[in-house]
């Protein structure tokens, strides 16, 4: 009886590592923690890429004007604002993280999550308004 | 040696610094977004960095923001790659390469920082 329920637990095919974590069937923390992660990535590859593109700064004002010439773009900043989208992601499930850890926050983590969700749209949108608050006319 | 090197320390103390360096990020990098862009048109051009950089205090907080940021970015690289089971000789050397690109890009920043002129 014991050994049939210990034999229903599939075991992890290390080969198959890709399809084992794609059929992983994943809640609110499974994909908190995957975005988490992928903001984090994006953000200290968007620091190394700061560092470097504001070295210009100590060349002058000619240099570092021709370089943010380019980021100045439109396009350029509405890639900022999405950037704002993983600072927002990372800070506010940063706190969630914080609040789980230090705050018996597990008893509501999903709760908070949502809540991450909502504040992060709302700050989003706000954001979206002070940078572009030149091209839109009221 | 190689075997412990790198897997002794548990990491309890990078957890609480990854949480309190956390914390001082939220705020440093939400009001780094709102100060570089509540003035679309004039706020990152050289004379408002310059005007900016006049102040002590604010290239103290920029040379604490660049520090912690970095600190707290490769320490989360460097948990991800905890998380899987990796030989130590690639342990040590990705832990290598992170603080050598830490330090290197980190001191960089401080330079450029460093290299704004004050104007009397």
């Amino acid at each position: 009886m014991q050994e049939n329920n210990v034999n229903k637990f599939k075991a992890y095919e290390q080969k198959k590592w890709l399809q084992e974590n794609l059929s992983y069937r994943k809640d609110t923390g499974s994909w908190a923690w995957i975005l988490h992660r992928i903001a984090g990535i994006g953000l200290i590859a968007y620091l190394f890429l700061h560092i470097w593109s504001l070295s210009t700064l100590s060349q002058g004002k000619e240099a570092f004007q021709h370089k943010m010439a380019l980021y100045n773009s439109l396009f350029f900043s509405v890639l900022e604002w999405f950037l704002f989208a993983f600072v927002l992601f990372h800070a506010l499930n940063g706190i969630r993280i914080i609040i789980v850890d230090w705050a018996d926050g597990a008893r509501y983590h999903k709760q908070l999550y949502l809540y991450s969700w909502v504040i992060g749209v709302i700050l989003f949108v706000m954001m979206g308004a002070i940078m572009f608050s030149h091209l839109i006319k009221f | 040696m190689f075997n412990y090197s790198a897997t002794k320390e548990t990491g309890s103390k990078s957890w609480v610094y990854q949480r309190i360096t956390g914390i001082i990020l939220v705020v440093f990098t939400i009001g780094h977004y709102i100060l570089m862009h509540y003035q679309p048109d004039n706020g990152k051009t050289y004379e408002a960095v310059l005007g900016r950089m006049q102040s002590p205090w604010y290239r103290l907080i920029d040379l604490v923001f660049v520090t912690f940021a970095m600190y707290h970015g490769l320490n989360g690289i460097w948990n991800i790659f905890r998380d899987y089971k990796l030989k130590p000789w690639a342990k040590i050397s990705i832990l290598t390469l992170l603080i050598v690109f830490g330090l290197a890009f980190v001191f960089w920043g401080y330079q450029i920082i460093f290299s704004i002129p004050f104007i009397q």
